[in-house]
């Protein structure tokens, strides 16, 4: 069971370019323990955990390991005291075996050749130390993820880490997988392996933690004993009651029923299963807010509606009009839409402002025959960066080299160009600083307030209690709750995305 | 002074005036020559007109392997219909065409295998420059075939105020080329496509036709070479064209034309077409054996490269790590 403390963080702070993301943060895990780390998406637990593992430096602050005071500035650092990361996207090597992944890099030899004998047996002595379910000469390409994820736990153990660290590590798994990962972890515990498990699942912590810490906007909001973590109290502590009793996370909701309906989403169901049979309505000049957990299909939805994917079954109707989704088809049809990962879907880095601006608006750019005219691309432009104060306002600037809050401006500012009925944004304001945000929520409510209506899907609750006129919450592929014309808290939202039942106030 | 000089504005004439500087100090008489000016511009217009498609490819971030044997089968074809129909000026136009039509469903059946089994450009069109070399074989018994026609050599020999027919034709081609790429919608496409095609479907932008367009449009260039070749040397054979496919690649790449795409502009490569011309007739007149050419001009695109990637540094590392992602 725990022991005495092996990693202990203390008076951690760090900010970037002046902005604090961590303040005052203590963080400690003892020798054998499960000890999870919990937080809204942007209270600083990456941060933290970039610093313990040497990716960034901190800007004050001490770390100790097994009580002495240490300096991590790289990875290798903290490899070398025994701490391994084990990273959602996986590092194993396909066609290599089980053994030698492993060992990849650091193979026993016999003179100039690997002694793979010599390897397997290592590998085979750990996999029956902890017990896990894998053979050492397997090809890793007939594993599924989950035992992939067990090689790179078996990586870890080889280099004699006492600590491993594991985040969001069942995000990809099946249940099945998942069940097996638990075990192992236990298994890990009992053998004196220190965790750090970070994961928005809130039912997975309850079952494996130890302790709890939770942060809060870059502080310790708490650091519970397993006999102190309660549902209710851990959403509450991630929140924060302080917080809650404010404007901002208490609000109610106006939605007007009897306004004209624009979209009618009608059983909209996923050929993969990862949503089955959504069905909503948005009214004119209504703001949706899509709430729930990272990986519940509210991107896949949207990217349905909107055409980018194609769903199995289903309706789409556009103010009475039934639609054969297709993104241009869409955007004749008067949808906008911001998908959720801007630097790799949003915009093309090479190009100008003027030229991603006008991307999707060249049925509105004057064109004389077939040359687009210049003067009319770049008036339009002008009109964007006014429009949205995109800044550089320089039209010639290459989108790449902007800003993220900036380059959300100009994915966004090419709608504003067009009459639109329906906008679609997803993850609107993720990396991006407040004063951007704010200018954004006012863009939004703008355009609700001309007719148009509204999907905000976002997992920032704030954000989402912030621009919504009613809320629906998805939870692993289905709608499990609507929010209309009452009181919402940030805590109601976030039980019915991770499916705790509340209790009766 | 120096700190504030523009060298990325001024480096293409720069280097353009240091090289033909260098080939006039070394061969005064040869290089300077009236004759040698038309070779060099002989050679600069197949290569200006090749590249003037093939940039589309490259701008997608696509590339062209079967350049030169694809070149090969439509100088095999133009010479081979015009003979087999007479010899007529009409044949000519008929073998033209033929050709034409050859290069540019090459270039679709390209697109079409790219786009549909989303295999990686280079290894469909490795494979189909051996399908076409081996088609340019078959079609000739692997032997040489002439035409010496008036009509088909005036293609590549004719003169207007002194400058050769190719010439002419590179200047219209360009032309197009860049009127497409500068002034169309379809041009920002291809732009876009290149740039991030991810972004570009989700901005309602057909990705996959635009993209078969460009290969059809690469193709037909070639073959436009092609045609060009075969009249200029008055025959064809599966050997026609050989190194011409570095050749259009160096050209691009020395213009700025990014081989990850979203980069590169038609003024840019015709001047990489210029400078290899030179290069090509500069390795002629200093004598140096066609191995050894193939040497120095091996070097002269990894400096280009190194060169460009320096002065792109930090975005062309991001844009690898996407195209890394996306092919992962």
């Amino acid at each position: 069971m725990a022991g005495n403390t092996l990693i202990e963080a203390k008076g951690i702070y760090k900010s970037f370019s002046g902005v604090p993301v961590l303040q005052d943060v203590h963080f400690e895990v003892k020798a054998g323990e499960v000890h999870a780390l919990m937080g809204e998406n942007g209270a600083g637990k990456s941060t933290l955990i970039k610093i313990i593992t040497g990716v960034y430096t901190k800007d004050d602050g001490q770390i100790f390991w097994e009580g002495n005071p240490v300096e991590i500035n790289s990875y290798q650092d903290c490899q070398k005291l025994g701490v391994a990361c084990i990273y959602q996207e996986l590092s194993v090597i396909p066609p290599l075996t089980v053994a030698q992944n492993v060992y990849l890099g650091r193979e026993p030899r016999k003179g100039v050749f690997i002694d793979y004998a010599k390897m397997n047996q290592m590998t085979q002595e750990l996999i029956d130390k902890y017990q896990f379910p894998l053979k050492p000469t397997t090809v890793v390409d007939n594993l599924g993820i989950g035992q992939r994820q067990l090689i790179e736990i078996l990586k870890g153990l080889s280099q004699n880490s006492k600590l491993l660290i594991m985040d969001e590590p069942t995000a990809s798994l099946s249940g099945k997988e998942a069940e097996m990962l638990f075990k192992i972890i236990q298994k890990l515990r009992s053998e004196g392996v220190s965790i750090i498990y970070i994961s928005h699942r809130l039912e997975e912590v309850y079952m494996l933690s130890d302790r709890l810490t939770i942060l809060r906007d870059g502080k310790n909001a708490a650091i519970l004993e397993k006999e102190d973590i309660i549902p209710a109290k851990v959403i509450e502590t991630m929140i924060g009651k302080v917080v809650d009793e404010s404007a901002g996370s208490r609000k109610m909701l106006h939605s007007d029923d009897n306004a004209e309906v624009r979209l009618d989403v009608r059983g909209l169901t996923d050929k993969t299963d990862r949503y089955r049979n959504i069905s909503f309505q948005v009214h004119r000049g209504e703001i949706l807010g899509l709430g729930g957990l990272i990986g519940a299909g509210r991107t896949e939805v949207v990217r349905a509606i909107y055409g980018v994917d194609k769903a199995a079954s289903g309706e789409v109707w556009l103010d009475g009009k039934k639609l054969n989704p297709s993104p241009k088809s869409s955007i004749l049809e008067g949808i906008g839409f911001v998908p959720e990962d801007r630097r790799n879907q949003g915009f093309i880095p090479l190009l100008s402002t003027t030229k991603n601006v006008a991307l999707t608006n060249y049925d509105i750019v004057k064109i004389n025959g077939t040359s687009i005219s210049d003067a009319d691309e770049l008036a339009m432009s002008k009109r964007a960066i006014q429009a949205i104060d995109i800044r550089p306002s320089n039209p010639d600037k290459q989108v790449g080299v902007m800003s993220g809050g900036n380059q959300q401006k100009v994915v966004l500012g090419k709608w504003l160009m067009r009459d639109l009925k329906l906008l679609i944004v997803d993850e609107p304001t993720a990396g991006i600083d407040v004063g951007a945000k704010d200018e954004i929520y006012s863009i939004l409510e703008d355009l609700a307030k001309k007719g148009v209506a509204v999907i905000v899907v976002t997992s920032d609750l704030q954000e989402l209690l912030r621009v919504s006129h009613r809320i629906i919450v998805m939870r692993k592929g289905d709608i499990v709750k609507e929010f209309k014309n009452v009181e919402v808290t940030q805590s109601k939202v976030l039980s019915a995305g991770q499916g705790v039942e509340e209790e009766a106030e | 002074m120096m700190k504030n000089f523009n060298w990325s504005k001024y480096s293409k004439p720069i280097i353009l005036a240091a090289f033909i500087i260098v080939l006039s100090i070394l061969r005064p008489k040869a290089f300077l020559s009236l004759d040698n000016f038309s070779n060099v511009l002989w050679s600069v217009a197949v290569i200006g007109i090749m590249v003037s498609g093939s940039i589309f490819v490259f701008l997608i971030g696509g590339i062209d392997l079967s350049i030169a044997t694809l070149c090969a089968f439509s100088a095999v074809v133009v010479v081979s219909v015009t003979h087999m129909l007479g010899d007529t000026p009409g044949a000519v136009i008929a073998g033209v065409l033929a050709a034409l039509i050859v290069g540019a469903l090459a270039g679709a059946v390209h697109g079409v295998v790219i786009t549909t089994f989303k295999i990686p450009a280079f290894l469909v069109t490795f494979a189909t420059q051996s399908i076409f070399l081996g088609l340019a074989m078959v079609f000739t018994n692997n032997k040489i075939v002439s035409c010496t026609v008036p009509a088909f050599t005036a293609i590549g020999a004719f003169k207007i105020l002194g400058f050769p027919l190719p010439v002419y034709f590179m200047a219209i081609i360009a032309l197009i080329s860049w009127y497409v790429l500068r002034k169309t919608v379809y041009g920002r496409y291809v732009y876009a496509v290149g740039g991030n095609a991810t972004a570009a479907e989700i901005s309602g932008i057909n990705v996959r036709l635009s993209s078969i367009v460009c290969y059809m449009l690469s193709g037909l260039t070639t073959a436009m070479g092609g045609i060009v070749l075969a009249s200029m040397t008055q025959q064809a054979s599966s050997s026609t064209g050989a190194g011409y496919t570095n050749d259009v690649i160096t050209a691009a790449v020395i213009g700025g034309v990014s081989l990850l795409g979203g980069e590169g502009t038609v003024p840019g490569a015709i001047f990489g077409a210029v400078l290899m011309g030179l290069l090509n007739n500069g390795l002629n007149l200093m004598s140096v054996p066609s191995t050894h050419a193939g040497l120095v001009k091996g070097l002269v695109i990894v400096v280009a490269v190194a060169f460009d990637a320096m002065q792109h540094a930090d975005q062309s590392r991001k844009k690898v790590k996407k195209v890394k992602k996306a092919s992962a």
